[in-house]
């Protein structure tokens, strides 16, 4: 996959990488894997695994220490979204600033 | 006085190194049994994490990654679950211990069992987590953690013979019934305290949590600098104290009023009180380092969303697994077992965690993706690589060592 130029290793520079949101910063999860086109050459990255969520490669919008998606449709924040309505929103000022 | 305030961080880190509940007892411990004999592996460990500490530092200041996802980036998922595991479990039984502490030096002051502290202790503990700002909660604590100075002023005033105190340092070997096997064992247990692995998880998220980036690398570097040699030094003026009061007359430390009990002699009720502040600091400010690095550790493994720079709802697995921790603390705590023992079990996964936390950060400390100009030099690389040495032995000795000498008995 090269990005701008540059030559990326998918095992080294995707794998196990920490997903990050574009344009919130809130961090989504880890690179579990990766889906190659292997019809295409030579083959190219056609999506992020993570947990059982596909991102598609054209939601990646920047390698870097992290890799910064736009989500859209994928949703990666269900089992952080059920804690937080099961217990954390009952117990009192959950949604409190950290000042 | 901001400059102050800038490196309570790295003085809050230092405490949960140094100076926590196990460490009290332990430095104390050793100074009876040993006088300053074991002075130099404080030394040695107080460098050992001033060199990886920064190394960390600096790539959170560079990048924004935090120790634990490094360490799943270069050793995989499996090896880095591996690593999990056993750091979490080193720094969930120094948490439980650590609330042990807290209830501990309540029971001191007041004369109430700490069973009935306890719960309590894990209430606050919490609710502090929850609610206070983390660079104040780092302030307030890393401040009166400094309290414990008092040793060192206690050590004066009970006028030792310097001269003998150097003599002891200066030659490290063990005597009287003292074996080569309890002075080892010794030895690791508080160099694997100095380079416990929840203090460079701490340390790192707390650049997270308090916004480094590139500018705040003189900051990264004070915190580092200033922040570890004084826990060193805290931990040898406690062993200094017992090595004056208790080695001449051969009494052995077991308990957290015997650690105390120098500087009551030395300054009276006031010191005495001083002390005790100071012991409640410090086990609280390693409650809340441990406690917090079980949720950073997690977290940053399965990449959910942490940190206390958004609000609890916006990263509820984080604060989830923190709260269990606590309950987990409480239910152990109330089966009686010693919070002191606590911490010596601890020793058998910090020799898993120990080279699996380190080796990551020296091998992306070179990645210029990560470090840009900031990659180490030489001398680092030679001093990394002396010390991975280091804590592959002490992490290969320790169990055998636990094992020959019933823990230190």
């Amino acid at each position: 996959m090269t990005v701008a130029g540059k030559v990326l290793h998918a095992q080294l520079h995707l794998l196990n990488r920490q997903l990050i949101d574009q344009a919130t910063g809130a961090l989504l999860g880890k690179v579990d894997d990766i889906e190659l086109d292997l019809q295409a050459d030579p083959p190219v990255v056609s999506a992020l695994i993570s947990g059982r969520e596909r991102i598609p490669a054209l939601q990646v919008m920047e390698i870097d220490t992290a890799v910064k998606i736009v989500p859209g449709e994928v949703n990666l924040t269900r089992g952080d979204d059920w804690v937080e309505r099961h217990i954390i929103d009952k117990i009192p000022g959950a949604g409190h600033a950290p000042e | 006085m901001k400059k102050v305030f800038a490196v309570t961080l790295g003085i809050l880190t230092a405490i949960g190194g140094f100076v926590d509940i196990g460490d009290l007892v332990t430095n104390a411990l050793v100074g009876a049994r040993f006088g300053m004999r074991l002075s130099w592996v404080v030394v040695l460990g107080v460098i050992g994490i001033c060199l990886y500490a920064d190394m960390s530092g600096r790539i959170v200041a560079v990048s924004g990654r935090p120790v634990f996802d490094l360490i799943r980036e270069r050793l995989g998922r499996r090896t880095g679950l591996v690593a999990l595991i056993a750091s979490f479990l080193v720094t969930l039984l120094t948490l439980i211990a650590e609330i042990g502490g807290v209830a501990l030096a309540f029971e001191l002051a007041s004369g109430v069992n700490y069973l009935l502290w306890a719960p309590l202790a894990a209430l606050a503990v919490w609710l502090v987590i929850w609610r206070v700002k983390f660079s104040k909660l780092e302030t307030v604590f890393g401040l009166m953690g400094l309290l414990l100075i008092v040793f060192a002023v206690a050590l004066w005033k009970l006028g030792p013979d310097w001269g003998q105190l150097v003599h002891q340092a200066t030659n490290p070997h063990p005597t009287g019934h003292e074996t080569w096997a309890t002075y080892a064992y010794y030895a690791i247990a508080l160099f694997g305290a100095a380079m416990t692995p929840y203090e460079v998880f701490f340390f790192s998220s707390g650049g997270v949590e308090e916004k480094w980036t590139r500018r705040d690398l003189v900051t990264e570097r004070s915190n580092v600098f200033i922040g570890f040699p004084l826990g060193g030094l805290l931990s040898l003026a406690i062993a200094g104290c017992a090595a004056v009061l208790y080695l001449p007359v051969g009494i052995q430390v077991e308990t957290l009023g015997q650690v105390t009990l120098p500087v009551a002699v030395a300054l009276g009720k006031l010191g005495l009180a001083i002390v005790l502040i100071g012991v409640f600091a410090a086990t609280f400010g390693a409650a809340l380092e441990t406690s917090l690095s079980c949720g950073y550790t997690i977290a940053q493994y399965f990449g959910w969303q942490w940190g206390k720079f958004v609000r609890p709802r916006q990263a509820s697995r984080f604060h989830l697994v923190m709260i269990i921790c606590l309950l987990l603390a409480i239910l152990t705590l109330m089966t009686m077992v010693d919070p002191v023992l606590v911490t010596e079990y601890s020793v058998v996964f910090a020799a898993m965690a120990l080279p699996l936390t380190y080796l990551p950060i020296l091998i992306i400390a070179n990645d210029p993706d990560y470090l840009r100009d900031q990659v180490n030099g030489r001398v680092r690389n030679v001093l990394g690589l002396i010390y991975l040495g280091l804590l592959l032995v002490a992490s290969i000795a320790a169990i055998p060592l636990m094992i020959i000498t019933k823990a230190g008995r």
